[in-house]
């Protein structure tokens, strides 16, 4: 039996541990699918450990907010992991800290805060980043809203733990319209927030067509890693929420032993994989959509998650 | 509050079926391309025809494995091609020409178009609540999603201002009736299901002629010039 704060820490251990993993294996795929032969699975690492190593520049001009930002960044994709369902099916006791909305509202802290940092700096690219992050933001806010409403009414509170349980419960759960389209919307605003292809590129340098990415541009050094890390960890945790609480809450730990933590800190990483295959085929299927286009891609997130509380009301949903 | 109930495997699996219906109405709403628009009616069809096979199944009413055939025969292979040998009547001459495939825009927006779509569905979906059904084949929240279909497909017809949209727009109208019937009536004598789904054959016939006429007469399929009066 494990002690229970031993499996809160490896809960956030392995979102952090896996999450840059993860990116390298969607890297992979992804060039795999071009005909490329891609990076190696384990070079985000590398580059952490290289950005590691490096010296820290700041602007001048630019004041400690720009420096405080990517560890206070960093800090909030720590603390998610506690409110989400990463290794095991029971609630662990920090699991209570905050719902669905307070993990989201943690994400978006970071998210203000990276941006607060790319203003500091002055560079156009930057701040644009910035900018458009946080206009987009604004846009994909009502459709996490619904998707969150669809759960409340699906399980009368809104406790990432209880939907997975809901979910597991029965077959009947798993098809019924309103979860199908809630967990649908949530990939795709997954698909923005980790600026994936309809949205952004992810690996390119055109800088035109940058949101999320263009947010870094002059951060350097441990701060670059702690970023870059910090994105990897939050795409690593946005996964986690749509795997282990709405598609596939199946291969967590149901007991403290220590080897079911142990299978499912290997299972979630797994999963994950498989989700960023589908992402990478996403990728290289579709065009990125123009910038004034994605108001649509946000719309028809919006309109799946419309119509999942639409069936809940209805009773049949 | 309480949460939810779960509906069973059968109900949840027809509403997600239906639910796609919608969005796929929805999809044509979005798409630009009327090729695209032509394959996205094939694809609701066959929803409507798997929707079928699914009632047929678990509520025993073999008759409708004919009705889901006809429907994917007529609905899914003989009517897009029909629509798509038009489509390429109307490009003249020009084989590489795709100026005459894209639908004629409507006055608004992507984005405010599918937002009023959503509240013009959600008028469907609640209005459809107050009505004394119940059901005889698939479960009743699919007709609501139904009357949503039907709606959505009437404000598809209203703001596209192409001749060969607004008939797609008429074709899926037809589906979410189908639709309806699925829910309403389903065992309805087959006689009258495929004596409708003639009745829709009858439909193409005249949308093709109009097609052609129209596209005779003025040289585009838009069909904002119509309302210039002339003596």
């Amino acid at each position: 039996m494990l002690p229970i704060p031993v499996i809160q820490v490896l809960q956030v251990l392995t979102i952090i541990g896996a999450g840059p993993g993860v990116s390298g294996v969607i890297a992979r795929v992804e060039a795999r699918l071009q005909g490329r032969r891609g990076p190696r699975v384990l070079q985000p690492y590398y580059d952490l450990a290289k950005l590691f190593r490096k010296e820290a520049l700041a602007p001048a001009g630019a004041s400690w907010v720009f420096l405080a930002a990517p560890v206070a960044a960093f800090t909030c994709y720590l603390t998610v992991p506690l409110l989400i369902p990463v290794l095991t099916t029971f609630p662990l006791p920090l699991g209570y800290m905050g719902d669905i909305l307070g993990g989201g509202f943690i994400l978006s802290l970071a998210g203000f805060l990276v941006a607060v940092a790319a203003l500091e700096t002055g560079s156009p690219y930057a701040q644009l980043g910035a900018s458009r992050a946080k206009t987009f933001a604004a846009i994909t806010e009502p459709v996490v809203l619904f998707v969150v409403f669809t759960v409340a009414l699906l399980t009368a509170t809104d406790l990432p733990y209880a939907l997975a349980a809901t979910v597991r419960s029965s077959a009947g759960q798993i098809i019924r319209p309103a979860h199908v389209l809630a967990a649908a919307a949530l990939f795709m605003v997954i698909l923005y927030e980790t600026g994936r292809i309809p949205v952004e590129t992810h690996s390119g340098t055109n800088e035109f067509g940058m949101i999320e990415e263009a947010r870094s541009f002059e951060h350097s050094g441990p701060y670059f890693a702690l970023l870059k890390w910090g994105s990897a960890a939050k795409q690593l945790i946005l996964y986690t929420i749509l795997l282990n609480v709405f598609v596939a809450p199946w291969g967590l730990a149901a007991t403290r032993q220590p080897w079911a933590v142990v299978l499912a800190m290997a299972a979630l990483p797994a999963k994950a994989c498989v989700l960023g295959g589908v992402v990478a085929v996403i990728d290289n299927s579709f065009a990125k959509l123009r910038l004034f286009k994605i108001t649509e891609f946000a719309a028809a997130a919006f309109l799946l998650a419309v119509l999942g509380v639409f069936t809940l009301y209805l009773g049949g949903g | 509050m309480l949460p939810a109930q779960a509906p069973s495997v059968y109900t949840g699996a027809a509403n997600v079926i239906a639910v796609l219906i919608l969005l796929a109405e929805f999809g044509m709403f979005r798409q630009a391309l009327l090729r695209d628009q032509v394959r996205l009616y094939a694809g609701q069809s066959v929803l409507i025809a798997v929707l079928a096979v699914l009632v047929a199944a678990v509520r025993h009413l073999p008759e409708l494995y004919v009705l889901a055939a006809v429907t994917v025969a007529l609905k899914a292979v003989a009517i897009p091609l029909v629509l798509r040998r038009l489509l390429r009547g109307t490009a003249p001459g020009h084989p590489l020409d795709v100026s005459h495939d894209i639908a004629g825009s409507g006055g608004l927006g992507l984005a405010s178009t599918v937002l009023i779509g959503i509240a013009v569905a959600a008028f469907g979906f609640f209005s459809a609540t107050v009505l004394p059904v119940s059901g005889g084949g698939a479960p009743v929240t699919a007709l609501s999603v139904s009357l949503s279909v039907v709606l959505v497909a009437f404000v598809l017809m209203i703001h596209r201002r192409d001749v060969a949209s607004q008939a797609i727009g008429l074709f899926s109208l037809e589906n979410g009736i189908s639709l309806a019937a699925l829910v309403v009536a389903a065992s309805l004598p087959l006689i009258l299901e495929v004596a409708l789904l003639f009745d829709l054959l009858l439909a193409v016939v005249v949308f093709g002629l109009l097609i052609r006429l129209h596209h005779g007469r003025a040289e585009t399929l838009s069909t904002t010039d119509l309302t210039d009066l002339r003596g």
